[in-house]
């Protein structure tokens, strides 16, 4: 879907009107991530966590032994949300799921969007990945077995 | 008499009409604007208008010195993240705010977004870890400090670790004669009857930068005078820093801008440890400036194991090639070596 640079602007300014800035704009663009697309990703092992400005990373190792690297928001936001996160939230190891926005050009990254961790459900999301502003549906789609934000949408369900 | 009083019996009748007026106040709950005083030729002439108004202003010690210690973080501003003083609420470029050709310029930028894959703004000159500068500083909406003394305030904005420093109760100096990402930027303190302690400021010698990505370009003329305060929130029982900015660029626009930003005190991110550390760029340049096929630019990212891909924690590949390779204790994170052995 093609939507107009004004608009957005217009979108924007309504937002803005409703609410103080806040930490949903990053550093730079996020043309390189498809936010359209919403994906799960199951059984990831945690090879790296790297909590720093401007970015955290997840680096997480999937079944077929690929590391995939996920791009989160900065650290002085992930301190305040619930849960909180830190530099310890996810480490060598754990066995974590991920909901991520991919990269457009298909390469194993993208931008995270809810990371599941012993069933505690963490946002650690920029601007790169919409997921984490509705993790109650993905609670409920992932009870159901959605692997995606296209399977929820053909199977009937709404975008809150 | 109050400042803000004394300015209104100036401001009737005046040309410039408050030109920040004409923007509504969004962005959360932020103080009124202070309008201009009156049309001044330059930005100088604006700050020693208001010198001469707080008579030299005041002179603080340690003591004395407004304490703004703390983390703070964007708190509202009049409208500049959505453009407000730029785009009118259908989106469409507000006639008579640019100079000609930086109203071009800026449908050039908006059109070229346009195009681009997200139709948003596919770029931004940050991605290679340049500095926000001025007037992007005033808005980036990461953690910053603000540390005043009697002779000089620093103002630390975690974001690339851009901090701008305000020499008081000082001239310009600029030994090197050229401009600056933040400017060279002097002060003085006054008691204002009205906003109690204010501290004012002149900034010059600042690149060329923006509002945010994708606003209209600010010119190498671009300089500010600045009222900055306390504000207390009481719609939000919070304490904020307000700052008043009177942005002139004759090569951009036609007449100066009157814009207002606020800072929250963010005793939630110190209640959870968070303190201010080294704004690391390595991370930062895993994103880089590309174009498409069409020529059009755009951001891409790197991927570790890529060309060009650099660590953000871990061995560096270009620190300290003068040493033996393998030494112990040289990775910059000790906390999880044990991962860095993972093959891409």
């Amino acid at each position: 879907m093609k939507i107009s640079t004004r608009k957005l602007f217009a979108v924007a300014l309504a937002v803005v009107t409703f609410g103080a800035a806040g930490f949903a704009s990053a550093h730079h663009s996020f043309a390189m991530f498809d936010r359209s697309q919403e994906v799960v990703m199951n059984d990831m092992e945690v090879v790296r966590w790297a909590f720093n400005s401007p970015h955290v990373a997840l680096y997480a190792r999937d079944s077929d032994g690929q590391v995939w690297a996920f791009e989160g928001a900065a650290p002085a936001s992930l301190v305040t949300r619930a849960p909180a996160m830190n530099g310890f939230t996810f480490q060598p190891g754990d066995m974590v799921d991920i909901i991520h926005c991919p990269l457009v050009d298909g390469r194993s990254g993208g931008a995270v969007g809810i990371v599941i961790k012993d069933g505690e459900w963490y946002g650690p999301n920029d601007g790169g990945c919409g997921a984490g502003g509705h993790r109650d549906a993905w609670r409920d789609w992932v009870s159901k077995g959605y692997m995606s934000l296209a399977e929820a949408m053909e199977a009937g369900e709404e975008m809150p | 008499m109050k400042l803000t009083t004394y300015l209104q019996l100036f401001t009737a009748g005046s040309s410039l009409l408050f030109s920040g007026m004409a923007f509504s106040q969004r962005g959360g709950n932020i103080p009124d604007l202070i309008p201009f005083p009156m049309e001044f030729e330059t930005s100088t002439e604006h700050y020693d208008y208001l010198l001469d108004y707080y008579e030299g202003g005041v002179v603080h010690d340690y003591m004395s010195v407004p304490k703004w210690e703390g983390l703070w973080s964007a708190g509202g501003d009049s409208g500049i993240r959505g453009q407000t003083m730029f785009l009118d609420e259908d989106g469409e470029i507000i006639p008579g705010v640019l100079t000609p050709e930086y109203e071009d310029a800026f449908r050039y930028r908006l059109d070229l977004a346009d195009q681009a894959y997200n139709a948003g703004v596919d770029f931004d000159r940050l991605t290679t870890c340049e500095p926000a500068g001025i007037p992007r500083w005033f808005m980036e909406p990461y953690v910053r400090e603000f540390i005043n003394t009697p002779t000089y305030s620093l103002w630390h904005n975690d974001l690339a670790n851009d901090t701008r420093r305000i020499y008081i109760n000082q001239e310009h100096v600029n030994i090197d004669g050229t401009h600056f990402a933040v400017g060279d930027s002097i002060g003085f303190w006054a008691e204002d009857e009205e906003l109690g302690d204010i501290l004012v400021v002149h900034t010059e010698d600042i690149y060329p930068g923006d509002f945010f990505r994708g606003t209209p370009p600010t010119s190498n003329q671009a300089e500010t005078v600045e009222i900055w305060y306390e504000w207390w929130d009481a719609e939000n029982d919070q304490m904020k820093v307000a700052v008043n900015v009177y942005f002139y660029d004759d090569l951009m626009l036609q007449e100066p801008l009157n814009l207002v930003y606020t800072y929250q005190y963010r005793q939630d991110m110190l209640d959870a440890g968070l303190r201010i550390r080294y704004w690391e760029c390595a991370q930062n340049d895993n994103t880089y400036l590309t174009f498409d096929e069409e020529g059009r630019p755009m951001t891409q990212y790197r991927l570790p194991g890529e060309p060009g891909y650099v660590d953000p924690r871990g061995a560096s590949q270009t620190r300290n090639p003068d040493l033996p390779p393998g030494l112990v204790g040289q990775e910059k994170n000790p906390v999880f070596d044990d991962a860095f052995d993972f093959e891409f």
